[in-house]
């Protein structure tokens, strides 16, 4: 046993020697490994990364559920519930070319248009040596603030911009071409945009031609600044499905040709602003719409006031909406008559809304509108018709509700 | 007396790495760059050739970064890559599970710039800027 036990230890010690050696040429081996491995992993994820990023998928879904206390239409709400006119589904493919070479598609299916697919965006775009970037197929017209992801309901404050503003326009996109520039400054960026092409006035078939504009807005992600101005040429009929009296009992109540474009010219004029430091939201926008001859001059503008309490955004909207040119339209013949009826219009509208965001890339929405100050017009509503026994507009105010929710994947 | 010591070592070790701040780290080559080319680097602006890293969304890490360099919280962040995204004028940065996947791809390209907290940092990166 003794002499067992002390070849034993001898044995040990002997194999120790060699063995810490052995550990710690192993100890540097492994580290050296560890470090290989984590520089092949991290090759690996660039170059899956590089793959990857050849073609990008995104999209966006919104539900709605809408609701009013009367018929008047307010963003086509009635006193049923609606599921269907602002739950919309967005598909995008981003395709990189080159470094500076993109196609991007986006597909849209709206409950409002029965979710027929629809391109929004469909454009190559590429970026010059100098930074000018073109852009030029299928897109959406810069015009307002919220223009360029007017659907993306995710990566805006409300429910939904606000319809006396952002209704003033009846197109969204247009086919043709676009150039942008920025110019960074230390902490602020200004763009330039500049427009141009045609497009369809999707319900009621009016060309738009010779369309073109230029935006510029300044941002040092803060405060933004912006200005636009746009012109086209209009052709085609404004149709209006409002209740006409042409004689004491006599109404018509089909859809009605109210007036013939021939290509008049329409101008757009707007400024926007808006500050958000994380806690304080607030933006605003008013815009001028001028079109020849008796088609509405429209003066509209918001503002609206939000607070980030962690996921909740409590927000207050107040908008407002006006025709400027009503004195075009002064009742001393039949079609001036119905002209008057159908396109003099005025009202303010009150938001009260929540957004909360309540998972991650899902914010939920509830907002309440009341709209009124209808003066002598039917507030722009074609739900609002003349009632014979008084001879004034049936609805002088509206209420809405809404509740949206708002994803991006 | 040993115990002690330990304890006092390790509650000493959490005191500092809760203090820890968030730091900027590019590669031990990489040129300085300002507080404000970071932050518009991380907003998909400026000098295109700096490639940035962000930690995964809900690392308490990134929320800390990003209140203190580009002025985001995690929605407002979120609704501004969105607005990128679906107007084609950006993609988000490519996102690390954590520290260490963030020290190697840092490590491995002189152009990239991400961040950490500062009681992760090594010696395979470079401290940038202490935002």
């Amino acid at each position: 046993m003794q002499f067992n036990l002390k070849v034993l230890s001898v044995a040990i010690s002997m194999a120790m020697v060699p063995s810490l050696a052995v550990a710690v040429a192993d100890e540097a081996a492994d580290a050296k490994i560890a470090k290989l491995e984590q520089q092949v992993q991290a090759l690996q994820s660039q170059q899956n990364a590089s793959l990857t990023d050849k073609v990008k998928f995104n999209g966006f879904v919104s539900g709605a559920y809408i609701s009013s206390d009367n018929d008047v239409g307010y963003n086509s709400a009635d006193s049923s519930a609606n599921f269907s006119e602002d739950s919309k589904v967005g598909l995008q493919a981003t395709f990189d070319i080159s470094d500076s070479t993109q196609a991007v598609l986006q597909l849209m299916m709206r409950g409002e248009y029965d979710w027929e697919v629809e391109a929004e965006w469909a454009y190559l775009s590429h970026r010059f040596e100098n930074g000018i970037k073109l852009r030029g197929g299928k897109l959406r017209v810069p015009l307002f603030m919220y223009s360029d992801y007017l659907d993306v309901g995710y990566a805006q404050p409300f429910a939904r911009p606000p319809e006396e503003v952002y209704g003033a326009v009846p197109f969204s996109s247009y086919t043709g071409a676009g150039a942008s520039y920025d110019v960074d400054y230390d902490d602020s960026t200004l763009t330039m945009q500049i427009f141009g092409g045609e497009s369809t006035v999707k319900s009621t078939g009016t060309d738009v031609s010779n369309l073109m504009g230029a935006n510029v807005s300044w941002t040092d992600e803060i405060w933004t600044l912006r200005a636009v101005y746009g012109q086209a040429q209009l052709d085609g009929s404004a149709n209006s499905e409002i209740d006409v009296e042409l004689a004491p009992g006599v109404i018509t109540q089909a859809d009605y040709i109210v007036l013939e474009l021939n290509d008049e010219k329409g101008t757009f004029a707007g400024v926007g602003a808006s500050y958000d430091n994380g806690e304080v939201i607030a933006v605003t926008e008013l815009t001028r719409v001028e079109v020849d001859g008796a088609y509405p001059d429209t003066d509209s503008g918001y503002l609206t006031l939000g607070y980030r309490i962690k996921e909740f955004t409590p927000y207050v909207t107040v908008a407002y909406m006006k025709t400027q040119d009503n004195d075009e339209r002064l009742p001393l013949s039949q079609a001036a008559a119905v002209q008057m009826v159908a396109f003099n219009a005025e009202r303010m509208a009150y938001s009260l809304g929540l957004r909360w965001d309540a998972i991650d890339n899902v914010a939920v929405k509830f907002d309440v509108t009341y709209a009124d100050d209808f003066g002598d017009t039917s507030g722009g509503f074609s739900g609002n018709s003349i009632d014979t026994s008084t001879g004034k507009f049936t609805y002088d105010d509206t209420l809405i509700y809404t509740v949206k929710f708002d994803a991006v994947f | 007396m040993n115990k002690l010591l330990t304890i006092l070592v390790l509650s000493l070790t959490a005191v500092t790495s809760a203090n820890a701040a968030v730091v900027v780290i590019g590669n031990p080559a990489a040129a300085d760059i300002s507080i404000n080319d970071v932050k518009k680097a991380f907003l998909g602006k400026g000098d295109s050739s700096v490639v940035v890293y962000e930690l995964e969304e809900g690392n308490p890490v990134r929320s800390e970064f990003h209140q203190a360099v580009t002025g985001k919280s995690d929605a407002q962040l979120k609704a501004f890559w969105s607005k990128q995204v679906f107007t084609g004028k950006g993609t988000p940065p490519a996102t690390v599970a954590g520290a260490s996947a963030m020290k190697s791809v840092i490590a491995t390209n002189p152009n990239a710039i991400g961040y950490i907290d500062e009681a992760d940092v090594d010696a395979t990166v470079k401290v940038i800027i202490k935002p």
